[in-house]
């Protein structure tokens, strides 16, 4: 009657692989709080400064990707529904990620882009290589193919993609290798890097988790396709318009067709959300949902900075400051804290309570962290992101101050209930 | 989705004690979560046989789930052969739900 498939199909990926990068991701985003707070006073300049680099890289690498790769070894099993290639690469992966930022992240502050940048730049590229090596093995030995694990794919390359760019970019700092300056290349980069990888990989996992844990009757491939094709297309014509166009109209068609991608994402998770069986929707899912709806800002921004270049033909540098802060500290920041309690506290109570399951009362991995630390991390986070937003398009050094003070008290309380999660013993009595 | 057995009255009693085991993330017993598809008995041989699924292959909670089903069911069949086998055909979906479970979950 029903065909069986043994013990094979609950084997998940080990969790010493898993936490350590949840672990380093928490530790950089407080560090990139700090960093803020002392670079306060002249963030608004430019964005090509050495501390913001510095800033940026290590919400880009050390918080943001590091959290990703690390929720993705253990996430890709439940989206490919095949078991994880190899435990050993992903902790190779680890290592060499965990090496190469600080390295990067230190040339970019002393502005040194000479051998720690890059080597901490090619350690990086190692780390993706491996993370790549172990996805597609993996997606080959799963017998079922899906969209959401085109998704992730793709997204990986484009991560290569971008840091590679990054590591030519670099080399060209000290010996040119590119026709122009490196920093005319930034713009390709830097949109390598949000929109490829973390734009593709947040919309192809979000369309597989958000309807999982809101346990939502909705799914729809055909649209999730359609996003897939409209933000690949973006990037794509973005390119092209980039290195071979010099009209700089041509410019808001990407955007376009990035925003269509973003719209039909909001639009696939308010289904889920207005088709779910679980009514109660807890905090961590509520920010969750939330990043979603902040997608739509950096868009905004985009379409203003692109106005301004079309009509006054200048650039705005805070508006374009803005745009970069409302993407690492906005919604891949909101959707990192949102779902980071959603995953850890399971990975959690499998290490701690596995053996004890069904043989006695174990508590529920929801209640191995403080809910009313998270609530207070949610609305520091919110102060602080609206009130940095505002202070750097104000260009007010007291507003940025405040707002990095109230970020950095975000990342405290993360990092508290991260810690409290992984310091986490049973109770003997 | 109703539970297929060759012993209605022994069943009956292993989802009493399935009705303990709860899938952590949400909160629902595997009973009314429509997890368990059959449980037979061989009563000379002294062996159970329950076919259960999950709500998503490769759950990470999907081992504990499956040793947390087998302690319930040795607890109530002593000295009997436990063996809890995984189906993902049919895959598990919302309908299989029961009454219980959804106005657990609207409560929720």
């Amino acid at each position: 009657m029903f065909t069986t498939t043994g013990d094979t199909a609950t084997a998940t990926t080990s969790h010493k692989v898993v936490l350590p990068f949840y672990l380093y991701a928490a530790i950089a985003f407080l560090v990139a709080t700090v960093l803020l707070l002392l670079s306060a006073n002249n963030i608004t300049e430019h964005y090509f400064l050495p501390h913001t680099l510095a800033i940026v890289h290590i919400m880009a690498l050390g918080w943001g990707t590091m959290i990703i790769l690390g929720a993705s070894h253990q996430l890709v099993p439940v989206l490919i529904e095949g078991k994880l290639y190899s435990d050993t690469l992903a902790l190779l992966c680890f290592i060499l990620a965990a090496l190469g930022i600080p390295l990067l992240s230190y040339g970019f502050y002393v502005f040194d882009m000479g051998w720690p940048a890059q080597w901490g730049a090619c350690l990086v590229v190692s780390a993706i290589v491996l993370y790549l090596v172990n996805l597609a093995m993996s997606m080959l030995q799963s017998k079922k193919e899906n969209v959401h694990a085109v998704f992730i794919f793709t997204s990986a390359l484009w991560l290569l993609t971008t840091a590679t760019v990054g590591l030519l970019l670099l080399h060209n700092f000290t010996q040119p290798i590119l026709s122009r300056n490196s920093l005319d290349y930034l713009a390709l980069h830097a949109h390598f890097g949000i929109v490829g990888w973390f734009l593709l990989l947040v919309t192809g996992v979000g369309s597989r988790l958000i309807p999982m844990f809101l346990i939502s009757k909705y799914g729809n491939d055909r649209q999730l396709w359609w996003i897939y094709g409209c933000i690949n297309a973006g990037l794509l014509l973005f390119i092209y318009v980039f290195l071979y166009s010099g009209n700089r109209t041509l410019l808001l068609l990407p955007v376009l067709l990035v925003a269509s991608g973003i719209v039909l994402f909001g639009n696939f998770c308010y289904k889920a959300y207005r088709q779910r069986i679980r009514k109660k929707v807890d905090e961590q899912m509520r920010l969750s949902l939330l990043s979603v709806a902040m997608m739509v800002l950096p868009v905004v921004f985009l379409v203003v900075i692109v106005g301004f270049l079309l009509v006054a033909d200048k650039s705005q540098t805070r508006l374009a400051i803005a745009y970069g802060f409302i993407i690492f500290f906005g919604w891949i920041t909101a959707i990192i804290l949102g779902m980071t309690f959603k995953t850890l506290p399971f990975i959690v109570w499998n290490k701690v309570y596995h053996h004890l399951a069904g043989k006695g009362k174990t508590p529920n991995p929801k209640d191995l962290f403080s809910n009313v630390l998270f609530q207070w991390m949610g609305i520091a986070y919110l102060l602080g992101f609206v009130l940095f937003t505002a202070g750097i398009v104000a260009g007010h050094v007291f507003t940025l101050q405040l707002a990095a003070v109230l970020l950095i008290t975000c990342s405290v309380l993360y990092n508290w209930n991260v810690l409290q999660l992984l310091l986490h013993k049973p109770d003997r009595t | 989705m109703n539970v297929i057995s060759n012993n209605t009255l022994r069943a009956t009693v292993a989802l009493a004690a399935l009705q303990h085991v709860v899938d952590p993330e949400i909160g629902l017993n595997v009973v009314d979560l429509g997890l368990i598809y059959q449980i037979d008995f061989d009563e000379a041989a002294k062996k159970v046989y329950c076919t259960m699924t999950l709500t998503t292959q490769f759950c990470p909670m999907g081992e504990s789930i499956t040793d947390a089903a087998r302690t319930a069911l040795q607890e109530t069949f002593p000295g009997e052969d436990i063996t809890v086998t995984l189906s993902f055909d049919p895959a598990w979906n919302h309908e299989m739900i029961s009454e219980e479970g959804r106005e657990f979950l609207n409560e929720r």
